[in-house]
């Protein structure tokens, strides 16, 4: 009985009054901010209607794919061609932020030098690569090379700031040991740091890759050579059955590349004995979360 | 004479590097050599990029024309506004498919492979593509890229997000459905409350990404300030794009510190 009546006398605990007038005041800050920008955005009530009847109007029109077609004028090789961008753009960005994100790191590196190069990076990082081709292509004149070059700058500040804050994460047992036995500041970042980082930063790489290949199918819709120059040119002249085989190939080649590289990355932070799953799990997840900027 | 260098001599053996990562590098360096090849790589354009006379094209940049409102700001404002809808609407969709694609809190296999499949198609197709495609079926400006941009939240935010309610604490949800709650009642409160923090920062994120997605979309015609850059673009005024640049950094600067620093206080 004593049980039963201690039961029913509890009461639930009070809401904190201080967090639900927060939830108000963001509530009505999203809310005025929606208001704000749909009023902006040329929208009627008949448009939004009548938009996805439109839209699947298109699906319908792309049915059934013109593969043949698409092949005939070398669709293949316009896709391996953005391939090839991508790969090339994140050679480049993996080779120019590798030596650059170790002068990032707070714990190898002095504040004097780490700074102005963490600027450099956020720098880089917020010019979207479509407008550093738009500069570059006015420059270089069209072509892949061009596209590659603006991936690969793009890529050197996305690289240089995850392998910097995995040089930040590491073990500091052997930069120690180095010191001690009289090494230099280089000895300690080969002997030292790059052996504890070299699996990170490799799949980190390779993730870079699986967005450049988005990326380069995307610049080519402005000149620079490879599959978006093709769905451009198809879907200006209303070819839709053409434009639905070229969607349909970019859509195999991205997800082939991602399961081919994601199964990588898995390879590589695991090691090939597969033990410790659930830590190297969470590192994937990580990289995912990070890495898509 | 040997005594005193014997224990130097006794070096533990190098480990062997081994054949699978020998021919791994030697496919990716073989893969460089012939994408290289393929694409025309020259790397004298490096030199070349510094000393091509265009670039005397980006300067002096015409402050007045940057600045004058109805030139660069008012594009700006609309881009925003195509972030902020389209944050929205992906982030709201994305709550239930995410919970649809997790294998914790998926109601059933049907739901849970046709969703992931649609997403994994979905996310497969690149911003632009989709932005290109919608000005196609719906017509030239914000709208399509509102719209474009709604499809391109959807995706990322369910991938990421799917991923953290797949590692909930799954007790809360055993309680509830144990104690005889339904599907979705015992998902909102038994798993919601947990992810919930995660969403946010999430939200956020997606926001700096549309943010910036949002600034190129005009170039395929779906409004925002990438209209404008393809407009001077074609007339070879370098120095009014250099500008624009300017202010997309000073924006996209200042806006990113304001996220991850929300961001931080959140997670």
């Amino acid at each position: 009985m004593t049980a039963d009546s201690h039961i029913s006398t509890e009461a639930r605990p009070q809401r904190p009054v201080a967090a639900r007038r927060w939830k108000w005041a963001i509530a009505t800050a999203i809310i005025g901010a929606t208001i704000w920008s749909v009023s902006g955005l040329d929208v009627s009530i008949e448009r939004v209607m009548s938009a996805p009847g439109d839209a699947w109007a298109i699906v319908r029109l792309m049915w059934t794919p013109a593969f043949s077609t698409e092949i005939k004028r070398g669709v293949l090789g316009k896709v391996l061609e953005s391939v090839y961008i991508a790969w090339i753009g994140t050679v480049i960005g993996a080779i120019i932020s590798l030596p650059l994100s170790f002068l990032a790191a707070s714990n190898v590196t002095p504040r004097v030098v780490r700074l102005p190069m963490r600027q450099l990076f956020n720098a880089i990082r917020s010019v979207p690569e479509l407008i550093v081709a738009v500069i570059l292509l006015g420059v270089t004149g069209l072509g892949p090379w061009a596209g590659a070059l603006a991936i690969g700058l793009h890529s050197v500040g996305t690289l240089g700031k995850l392998s910097s804050e995995a040089i930040e994460s590491i073990d500091a047992g052997p930069i120690e040991a180095v010191d001690a036995v009289g090494g230099r500041w280089v000895s300690a970042m080969r002997w030292a740091v790059l052996p504890q980082i070299l699996p990170v930063v490799v799949s980190y790489w390779l993730f870079r890759f699986e967005i450049n290949v988005r990326a380069s199918a995307v610049l080519g819709m402005i000149g620079a050579g490879g599959i978006g120059a093709e769905l451009v040119a198809q879907l200006n002249f209303r070819n839709f059955p053409e434009v639905g085989a070229v969607l349909l190939i970019t859509i195999v080649t991205v997800v082939t590349i991602d399961l081919l590289s994601s199964a990588l990355r898995r390879r590589i932070i695991q090691g090939g004995t597969g033990e410790d799953r659930s830590k190297s799990g969470e590192l994937i997840d990580d990289l995912t979360g990070i890495a898509l900027g | 004479m040997t005594s005193p260098a014997s224990p130097a001599t006794t070096w533990p053996k190098k480990p062997r590097p081994q054949l699978s990562i020998l021919v791994g590098i030697l496919a990716a360096v073989a893969f460089t050599v012939f994408s290289a090849r393929q694409i025309n790589m020259q790397l004298s354009t490096f030199i070349d990029l510094w000393t091509n006379p265009l670039w005397e094209k980006f300067w002096p940049i015409p402050w007045e024309w940057v600045l004058n409102r109805h030139n660069v700001i008012d594009p700006l404002i609309e881009t925003f506004q195509i972030a902020i809808v389209s944050t929205l609407i992906g982030c709201s969709l994305a709550l239930p498919v995410s919970f649809a694609m997790s294998r914790l809190t998926s109601p059933n296999k049907v739901v849970y492979y046709s969703s992931r499949t649609v997403m994994n198609i979905v996310r497969a197709v690149p911003d632009l593509f989709w932005a290109k495609l919608l000005v196609t079926a719906v017509g030239i400006g914000a709208f399509a890229g509102a719209w474009a941009l709604s499809i391109f939240s959807l995706a990322v935010m369910v991938k990421l997000f799917s991923e953290d309610v797949d590692g909930a604490d799954p007790r809360p949800l055993e309680a509830a459905k144990a104690a005889g709650g339904r599907h979705v009642p015992s998902v909102a409160t038994g798993v919601l409350p947990t992810v919930f923090p995660a969403y946010v920062a999430y939200a956020l994120y997606v926001f700096e990404l549309n943010i910036r997605a949002s600034l190129v979309l005009g170039l395929v015609g779906a409004g925002g300030l990438g209209r404008v850059i393809e407009a001077q673009r074609q007339f070879f005024r370098f120095g009014r794009i250099l500008g624009i640049l300017v202010i997309i950094f000073v924006v996209v600067f200042v806006l990113e510190q304001i996220s991850v620093a929300l961001r931080k206080r959140l997670v």
